[in-house]
């Protein structure tokens, strides 16, 4: 029997996702790990809908009945737990942060906030967007080194102890790149503020 | 190397052969430095054959690559030993100048084994190593021999021990720079066993950098990180640690009169904020540290540094005392006397319930806070009640047959953080390597704090997963060594980028982790070696059956066995507790099973 406390972990941070507008209405996934098992969305299931069915556990290694229900990026996740700290995983698809990663290889904050919080989020990619054993491993390796990381026009992966951090840091890179395209709009030099910013890019 | 300065210092006090030999470097990657190194040491040294305080037993002083660097906090050293209070593998860490002057003078590490025939003292001067005699400081307290080594803080540094040392106290403590301890355990028993009195230090070398530019631009990202967190730049540096005293309080999980309640009605009286408009005569901090939590108290009989958060409530909540001038008297006896404070604080409230309950002939009752100065006097003295007490509170229930009311795991006392209030927070005590402690992995900051995010204190399902990352970061940050307050204000990956910056190897945030996985398992390896089994992965009885009166936990006892059930299969353990073969081999530690067969 599922503790009722972690059912509105995964609740409240589903919401939230769904109102801050980073998802669609079926995108995006959730997970937390415990030991060699870990709890994750159902395929298919709306994040801001989230009943208490919808949460699916399944081996970190082992294969069971909840592979059949399991999000689609079920393999991501378990990589991602395999090889970093991470005990959350919250996959979402922040639409600025898409959009720059298309053109860029980091995106690297231009303001305070997220100079302090991200110093820079690397954008990787893939032939396969979704659930390939090669796109895993790229982003699990990625996340031994960065809180987050983007998956060039499909969305981010962000890590945390909790679902609550890990939704953090994804909405921190969202602010980060919607602050980065208004500069764009504004199109003016740039008064740099922050001493050795150039080392950000290097982080 | 960089980082490491590649060499280890090895005295043998019965021989008074001094010798140097490199640092293995395949060790240090694995192992890193502080307390992996000194516990990978350790298995080679020290079987279980060996009784903590015969000769056979060393003590092994270690630092790591970041100590000496000019990092954050990177002040800190570590000594590792079998500890003679609970037979456990022991490690204890401070701040202070020792651990950084010791780098300077040029070692990673120092390796003491034997006995002296008669009281010693040990200098070291980059190269040179001399044994001097120690009659002339034998039998001294702690500030005057401090002093009469030269104790001078950026130049000349001293560790020593005192007279709970000197009588084999097992919760005697190491102290360095005068009021700074090596404290839990008893490591300071095993020096006096040595009659190893000091060790004076000076150096000059400052380990090399690989990469002194990255470096300084990390130096100035945590600077600029832990300026911006309150904790570390506001609540700290204002009100020591002992500001956690309010916070604890408030939720219910501050232990009260040996944990028969975990709320005290006087917590304010003796509160960071009742220190600081009271006692506070200014900060202080330790080498390279800008948090400065240091305090310098004063009352009309004593002046000195702390006292620390877990002193006030072991003297304090604990014994249901609210006299804070007489806790900072307390605190500044067993600094002189080179004790630790949570061990005798606690072992004084269990003696208190003990007579209260007439189990125990004696005028200790809770709130005697005048009885506190003269019954520390008689334990660092081996005296009277204090010869009962000066070996701690399970060997102290034991006798007068009720071990229940030694508030101990593995032996240890437990600190200030009740576990029925925590839950997650139970399940660490039960599992610490070195019994019950809050400095190896702390759910403070999950349970309470909300660092990094707060989780509900009462969860069981999935608190293991919790417990297991923080004693394996803990490990990582003891190994480093750094202050586990840098990791308030900035993340592991900090850490992890400093580490490869300084030595130029390979470090992700996920290689430090697994690294201080490593060392916790093999750190419990160690003890099943020593035939710590499940049985010893436990609480007091009190903290599984009798469930908290009041306050914001009432109704609740810690529930251990499911939490523990589930930890031992996230860590790839047997339901023994014993690491499995596959989990060893994956962290390189399959060495160990072999040696073992």
């Amino acid at each position: 029997m599922m503790d009722e406390r972690i059912y509105e972990q995964f609740r409240e941070v589903g919401q939230d996702i769904y109102d801050a507008g980073m998802t669609s209405s079926h995108g995006g996934n959730l997970s937390i790990r415990i030991g060699d098992r870990l709890i994750i969305k159902r395929r298919g299931a709306q994040l801001r809908r989230l009943k208490m069915h919808d949460l699916i556990e399944t081996g970190l290694d082992k294969n069971d009945s909840g592979v059949a229900l399991a999000s689609s990026e079920l393999i991501v996740h378990r990589q991602i737990y395999k090889q970093t700290p991470a005990l959350a995983v919250c996959h979402c698809h922040p639409r600025a942060a898409i959009a720059l990663s298309l053109s860029r290889e980091d995106i690297v904050p231009v303001d305070n906030e997220g100079s302090y919080l991200l110093k820079k989020v690397p954008v990787i990619w893939e032939e396969f967007a979704s659930g390939s054993p090669e796109l895993a491993r790229n982003v699990a390796t990625t996340l031994e080194s960065y809180k987050i990381i983007m998956l060039r026009g499909h969305g981010c992966f962000a890590t945390g102890q909790t679902l609550d951090e890990a939704f953090f840091w994804a909405s921190a890179l969202e602010e980060v790149a919607q602050i980065i395209l208004y500069t764009k709009i504004i199109n003016e030099p740039f008064l740099e503020y922050r001493k050795m910013a150039d080392s950000y890019n290097k982080w | 190397m960089h980082g490491w300065t590649g060499k280890i210092l090895e005295i043998n006090l019965t021989t008074g052969l001094v010798q140097n030999y490199p640092l293995d470097e395949e060790m240090a990657r694995l192992f890193i430095g502080g307390r992996g190194l000194g516990a990978r040491l350790l298995w080679d040294l020290v079987g279980p054959e060996v009784d903590p305080l015969s000769p056979e037993n060393v003590l092994i002083f270690t630092v790591g690559p970041l100590t000496a660097t000019g990092y954050q906090t990177s002040n800190r050293f570590s000594v590792s030993t079998k500890s003679p209070l609970t037979g456990t593998i022991l490690d204890a860490n401070s701040g202070g100048f020792w651990g950084m002057q010791f780098k300077k003078a040029g070692y990673d590490g120092l390796i003491v084994r034997g006995k002296a025939s008669s009281p010693v003292w040990i200098e070291i001067k980059q190269d040179q190593v001399t044994i001097h005699d120690g009659a002339q400081i034998w039998g001294k307290r702690v500030g005057e021999t401090t002093s009469l080594l030269g104790q001078s803080n950026n130049k000349r540094n001293v560790l020593c021990i005192g007279p709970a040392g000197e009588n084999l106290s097992r919760i005697a403590a190491i102290m360095n720079d005068g009021q700074r301890s090596l404290a839990r355990g008893g490591p300071g028993a095993v020096m006096g066993s040595k009659n190893l009195k000091a060790i004076v230090v000076e150096g000059k070398q400052r380990p090399e950098i690989l990469d002194e530019e990255r470096f300084k631009f990390l130096l100035y990202e945590t600077r600029k990180m832990l300026k911006a967190s309150p904790l570390t730049s506001q609540a700290l540096p204002e009100f020591g640690t002992a500001v956690m005293m309010n916070i604890v309080n408030n939720v219910g999980a501050l232990p009260t009169r040996n944990y028969q309640q975990s709320q005290f009605e006087d917590a304010e009286a003796i509160s960071g904020e009742a220190l600081t408009e009271n006692f506070l005569v200014k900060n202080a901090s330790c080498w390279a540290c800008p948090i400065g939590c240091t305090r310098i108290s004063k009352t009309d009989k004593v002046e000195g540094e702390g006292p620390e958060f877990e002193t006030t409530w072991a003297f304090g909540a604990s014994c249901g005392v609210n006299d804070l001038a007489a806790i900072i008297e307390a605190n500044a006896i067993c600094n002189d006397l080179g004790m630790d404070t949570i061990s005798a604080g606690s072992t004084i409230a269990c003696a208190m319930e003990m007579s209260e309950k007439g189990y125990l002939d004696s005028d200790l009752r809770f709130g005697r806070a005048d009885l506190l100065a003269p019954t520390l006097e008689d334990m660092g003295y081996r005296r009277g009640l204090g010869a009962e007490l000066t070996d701690g509170s399970l060997r102290l229930g034991t006798k007068y047959g009720h071990p229940e009311l030694s508030m101990s795991v593995k032996g240890l006392e437990m600190p200030a953080y009740d576990p029925r209030g925590m839950q997650g927070q139970g399940l660490l005590y039960a599992t610490s390597n070195r019994g019950a402690c809050h400095m190896r992995g702390n759910m403070l900051g999950l349970e309470v704090l909300g660092l990094p995010k707060l989780i509900d204190r009462f969860q069981v399902q999935g608190k293991s997963t919790y417990v297991i990352l923080h004693q394996n970061a803990s490990a990582a940050i003891d190994s480093l060594v750094v202050c586990k307050f840098t990791n308030l204000g900035v993340g592991d990956e900090y850490f992890a980028r400093v580490l490869a910056t300084v030595t130029g190897l390979k470090f992700s945030t996920g290689d430090l982790i697994r690294a201080g996985e490593r060392v916790y398992t093999l750190e419990r390896m160690y003890n099943v070696r020593e035939g710590f089994t499940r049985s010893h992965d436990s609480l007091p009885p009190r903290m599984l059956e009798d469930a908290v009166q009041e306050g914001p936990s009432k109704g609740w006892v810690n529930k251990l066995e499911p939490m523990l059930k589930e930890y031992y299969r996230a860590r790839n353990w047997d339901e023994n507790g014993v690491p499995r073969t596959a989990k060893l081999e994956s962290l390189g530690l399959g060495f160990l099973e072999r040696s073992l067969q």
